[in-house]
């Protein structure tokens, strides 16, 4: 049994990902946060990995700067439109 | 507030590049992409006696469009597929020593992350990364975050356990941060 306290990196690094997903037990939210109080890196790491959930959904906003469309290129856009018109 | 649906001849320059890009964006794979477009319009047509007019036609072909990207998640991933190990996480052990502290430690990016997020060259690396991911933890991550999905149900559609799950989000993530920080810094 791994002891809370006594996080490793390693282990704090795959908390992260699962606290994003689901609410953890508190015994494991102390440890986590325990740990970051005393590791930059993985308050880094967590940070980072925040930031990188905001741009993801920033990307598919069809409003936002990162936003670039990417044509559908012609020789698909002249099938679907034939596809198209042969079942109608 | 009633809306009118187009005629369907116009759909393609209408609509295709906004539903193409909506496709590659949670896909990574053009050809695929391509022929989910396809698929949303002929599904479009079929049923375009049942356009409410409730929203514009453009949500109502995207919500197509959702469903058949679900449709084909489940079909492709029913049968054990064997072209990514979900489990391969040497890439992640190796970024820490025998004690599980890492090696080379995440970077600070920016004095105000924050901001990075109005630059589009670093929202482009985002981007690039996302594809550059292997297919399934790409695909997982993008109902996580682009579609909301609960792991359950991300289980579910890419035929892998709870546990996995977490792995499979969690690699994806670790790769993201890692491919950014090589493209970034």
């Amino acid at each position: 049994m791994i002891n809370h306290w006594t996080f490793r990196c390693k282990d704090v690094s795959d908390l992260i990902s699962r606290s994003m997903d689901e609410k953890l037990p508190l015994k494991i939210r102390m440890g986590i946060k325990f740990h970051l109080m005393m590791c930059h890196l993985c308050l880094n790491y967590k940070n980072q990995l925040n930031l990188i959930r905001k741009a993801v959904l920033k990307l598919d906003d069809d409003k936002s700067i990162g936003n670039e469309i990417t044509p559908l290129p012609d020789q698909a856009r002249q099938k679907i439109k034939n596809h198209l018109k042969n079942i109608e | 507030m009633n809306q009118i649906l187009s005629p369907p001849s116009t759909w393609v320059d209408k609509y295709g590049d906004y539903l193409y890009s909506f496709a590659l964006y949670r896909i990574q794979d053009d050809s695929l992409a391509q022929d989910l477009v396809q698929d949303t319009l002929a599904a479009a047509l079929e049923a375009r006696e049942r356009f409410k007019g409730t929203s514009s036609g453009k949500t109502w072909l995207t919500g197509i469009l959702k469903h058949k990207i679900i449709d084909f998640l489940r079909k492709k991933y029913r049968e054990p597929v064997f072209e990514d190990n979900i489990l391969e996480t040497h890439e992640m052990h190796d970024c820490f020593d025998d004690k599980g502290k890492w090696k080379t430690g995440p970077e600070k990016w920016a004095s105000n992350p924050e901001s990075l997020l109005e630059q589009k060259v670093f929202l482009n690396i985002v981007k690039k990364c996302l594809q550059d991911l292997p297919k399934r933890p790409a695909r997982a991550l993008a109902l996580r975050e682009m579609e909301g999905e609960t792991t359950q149900a991300i289980c579910k559609v890419l035929n892998i356990t709870a546990t996995n799950c977490w792995v499979i989000l969690h690699r994806a993530r670790f790769l993201m941060r890692k491919c950014i920080e090589t493209n970034w810094l």
